[in-house]
């Protein structure tokens, strides 16, 4: 069978620079959970390395061994040979889609086209957050808007008490994360949100996803944006928060956030204003283990994404004993929260969501002590 | 034997999917060899199954811990079956007040040391893959460290191993207690036999108190023979250091033109380290080797106290392998060990072996027991450096041979350096060692191929 796929200068540099150490065999998530070889990143480069040679015929199951990947890109941070296999997966999911294996993300490449979001929805809950004009608009995400409405209703709550002036849009799916599981943007979707992004008049988006605020800040199909991109923890850090918690809080470094846009230390810095009690899990940072999420993995593979969710929470409550988990992601605080077991006491929220509740028990003591 | 394996460890764990197998067909050397399954037994029981199943079948096994090896050690030459002993994770007993650690082979050397730090405690060999290497393949490879001149390799804290024989047989071997001299020292021979003889399932190791404090210095000398003395009198003087690097020139080249740690241009660099329970006795004991760095004519010598200065002096030597690793596609990474005074003669020499073949090779190694890393550095696909790469490397095993040395300090011989055992070892040890392989073994199932042994 001849080799349907291209193998790049970009591709055959990072397959020869692996020296096959495994030391990412530490900071895998997948690996962590089934300590096999094949799902962590020095065996897929070792699979990548047997197809470019042509030792290894591609076959469907060569192919799906790809989608076992979270992207986290830990595996990228600690590889001492500098090789960037999160990377190469995602090119490779994309070569191989093109060589004729489709995958089970073609269907949600389809569902999102249809219905604007991955999950298919119809219904859009509304937020009361419309205006006309607006210095700011906020963007969701799909993942808080159909899955932690709840979430989001806090965070939006949070920007009206600190009186930020700001608008939503009908937003439809920024859809980024296709081209993470081999398929490509949707363009005509691209065009709409950045339409009714600009009829805003908005300097500035803030994005409550870092997935979608990677996309709006990196992808050519947002070059056209004209608007300043934050993330709303980097909108928020330099905000006076009016409420304190003597809680013990810890924080998880969603990947998208951390390792790829580098956002570590603002969220951090709203957190020290408003906990003085908050301590690091051990693998915390450029080093943070993945909650098994990303990389279309929570919808491949949905009850292995929430072991690794339990895995790491688990983790992160033995290391730090917190009362507070906070994170600044859908996706993670979704992912947590279903796999939080009921013995586990320690609370999950949003970074957002948590300073809305603050507020919320200052003005109502009562209903706390209640 | 499908069929046999799947009763045995169960559905889950268990395959002979080929894109599975193609991991396991590799370590970090450049052996490639496919193996016919690999099964991720959970208890001792299925390893003694599948041992003995694959005993009655003469079918090859080969236990595998985190596969990191760089000599082909756990690389399946003959075939056979993979027993991956990942999933046998468990610290099961640490015992404190007799300074032992009990834990299953396949415990990861960081996470033993996470749990026996909390008890101010350590098992001090330290490989640079202990973040994910396990207790098991430390074991099969009597592997070191940095650390290996003051607190020895692993073989030095195996007290007791329990071990599933190539004939389907359990044994415990060994003691719980800090001497034992009851009977052939049977644990030991499993120490380095990487998987030749037995499976390893459990391990009990002798742990050590953490040490509180440290001091490191560094020193760079512009004559080899300068840096080789100061080495030598420094572990001759009293005084032994828990840390002595070297790194040579072309080392220091590569970290300084593809780094931003400014190094000087020099012909070598010794990275030291103090230890102790009290700040007094590591502050003595570095004056002494202070005194002796300074009397060798060195270029210039730093000291740090604090942990950030420490982690800078460390920073060049923590950089070493993954610079090479990065300006090169290919490497062979060797573990030659020569008596101490001899390092600076090896090093010559592996400079000379390097500009005949005109191939880079980059020296840097655990100078203070005469544990030297040349990284060979090459491309894999130009069969001539290839050619000329097996050569060097056949140089360098009879120049550490002919300087009283050894093939291997802490890798192991594997695949890639099983060719070279009778260079080392004479007909009649070489005789006695088949003879005890065939006693054991008499199949020929554990990990075949291996060490010049069948």
């Amino acid at each position: 069978m001849p080799n349907q796929i291209k193998f790049d200068e970009k591709m055959r540099k990072a397959i020869v620079q692996c020296s096959r150490c495994s030391f990412c065999r530490a900071v895998c998530p997948i690996f962590d959970l089934t300590k096999r070889p094949i799902a962590n990143a020095s065996g897929k480069m070792i699979l990548l390395k047997e197809l470019m040679e042509g030792k290894l015929p591609l076959t469907e199951s060569v192919a799906q061994a790809f989608l076992r990947c979270t992207t986290c890109m830990n595996c990228t941070t600690n590889c001492p040979s500098g090789v960037d296999p999160q990377e190469m997966v995602k090119s490779m999911r994309k070569d191989m889609v093109g060589a004729g294996f489709n995958n089970l993300f073609k269907a949600m490449g389809e569902t999102i086209e249809k219905y604007g979001n991955i999950y298919g929805e119809t219904e859009r809950h509304d937020w009361g957050r419309k205006k006309e004009k607006a210095p700011y608009t906020l963007f969701l995400g799909c993942v808080g808007t159909y899955r932690e409405e709840e979430s989001v209703q806090e965070t939006l709550r949070l920007l009206d008490i600190l009186k930020v002036d700001y608008t939503m849009v009908d937003e439809v799916c920024c859809s980024g994360v296709l081209e993470d599981v081999g398929y490509s943007i949707k363009e005509d979707l691209a065009r709409r949100n950045i339409i009714e992004i600009q009829k805003t008049g908005a300097k500035t988006l803030i994005t409550t996803c870092p997935y979608c605020y990677r996309v709006f800040k990196e992808h050519p199909s947002y070059k056209d944006l004209g608007l300043e991109v934050k993330h709303i923890t980097q909108f928020l850090k330099d905000f006076d928060f009016k409420v304190k918690t003597d809680k013990k809080v810890t924080y998880h470094d969603p990947c998208d956030l951390g390792r790829h846009a580098g956002i570590y230390d603002e969220p951090r810095e709203i957190i020290r204003k408003i906990a003085p009690n908050f301590v690091e899990p051990r693998r915390t940072r450029e080093n943070a283990m993945c909650c098994g999420a990303g990389g279309g993995f929570r919808g491949a593979f949905a009850k292995e994404s929430v072991r690794i969710a339990r895995n790491r929470l688990s983790q992160i409550i033995e290391d730090t004993g917190a009362e507070i988990l906070l994170t600044e992601c859908p996706s993670c605080l979704h992912n947590f929260r279903n796999a939080k077991r009921q013995k586990q006491k320690i609370e999950i929220y949003n970074l957002t969501e948590f300073l809305a509740k603050l507020y919320q028990e200052k003005t109502s003591p009562a209903k706390e002590a209640a | 034997m499908i069929k046999k394996l799947v009763e045995i460890v169960g559905q889950d764990n268990f395959t002979d999917q080929l894109e599975e197998l193609v991991p396991y067909s590799y370590d970090a050397s450049m052996n490639v060899y496919r193996p016919d399954a690999a099964v991720w037994p959970e208890s001792t029981e299925q390893v003694l199954a599948i041992v003995k199943f694959a005993n009655e079948n003469k079918i090859p096994v080969i236990p595998r811990g985190a596969g990191t090896s760089l000599s082909g050690g756990v690389v399946p030459i003959k075939g056979g079956i993979i027993i991956d002993l990942s999933k046998m994770n468990k610290i099961l007993e640490v015992s404190i007040e007799n300074r032992y650690a009990h834990v299953q082979a396949g415990v990861v050397c960081d996470d033993l040391n996470r749990e026996l730090a909390r008890h101010g405690f350590i098992f001090p060999p330290d490989p640079a893959s202990s973040s994910v290497a396990t207790i098991g393949g430390n074991v099969a490879t009597n592997a070191g460290g940095i650390k290996g001149a003051k607190y020895g390799t692993t073989r030095d804290y195996v007290l007791g191993l329990q071990v599933v024989l190539p004939t389907g047989e359990l044994m415990r071997t060994g003691s719980y207690t800090m001497k034992c001299v009851s009977g052939y020292d049977l644990a030991k021979l499993f120490v380095g036999a990487e998987g030749t003889l037995g499976v390893i399932t459990e391990v009990t190791l002798k742990i050590n108190p953490l040490p509180r404090y440290a001091m490191t210095a560094v020193a760079t000398y512009a004559r080899l023979e300068d840096a080789g003395k100061a080495i030598f009198q420094t572990m001759t003087s009293g005084v032994i250091p828990s840390v002595m690097e070297i790194m040579d020139k072309v080392t220091l080249k590569s970290i300084r033109e593809n780094t931003d740690i400014a190094l000087p241009d020099a012909e070598a660099m010794i990275l030291t380290e103090t230890d102790g329970f009290t700040w007094e006795e590591v502050e003595a004991q570095m004056e002494v080797v202070l005194g002796i760095l300074k009397n060798n004519h060195p270029v210039e010598i730093k000291t740090a106290r604090d942990e950030k200065d420490r982690l800078n002096l460390w920073k060049a030597r923590k950089s070493a392998y993954a610079t090479l690793a990065r300006v090169s596609s290919s490497f062979v990474l060797d573990d030659v060990t020569v008596p101490i005074s001899r390092i600076p003669e090896l090093l010559v020499g592996i400079q000379g072996i390097s500009q005949n073949y005109g191939i880079v090779v980059a020296t840097f190694g655990h100078a203070g027991d005469g544990n030297l890393h040349p990284q060979i550095l090459y491309n894999e696909y130009d069969p001539d450096q290839v050619e000329r790469t097996h050569k060097v490397e056949k140089e360098i095993f009879h120049l550490a041979i002919s300087l009283n040395g050894t093939l291997s300090g802490e890798h192991g011989i594997g695949i890639s350096k099983a060719n070279y055992m009778t260079l080392e070892h004479d007909p009649v040890e070489m005789d006695l060692m088949r003879r005890i392989k065939k006693t054991l073994d008499p199949n020929n199932i554990m990990n075949p191929g291996k060490r010049a042994l069948d």
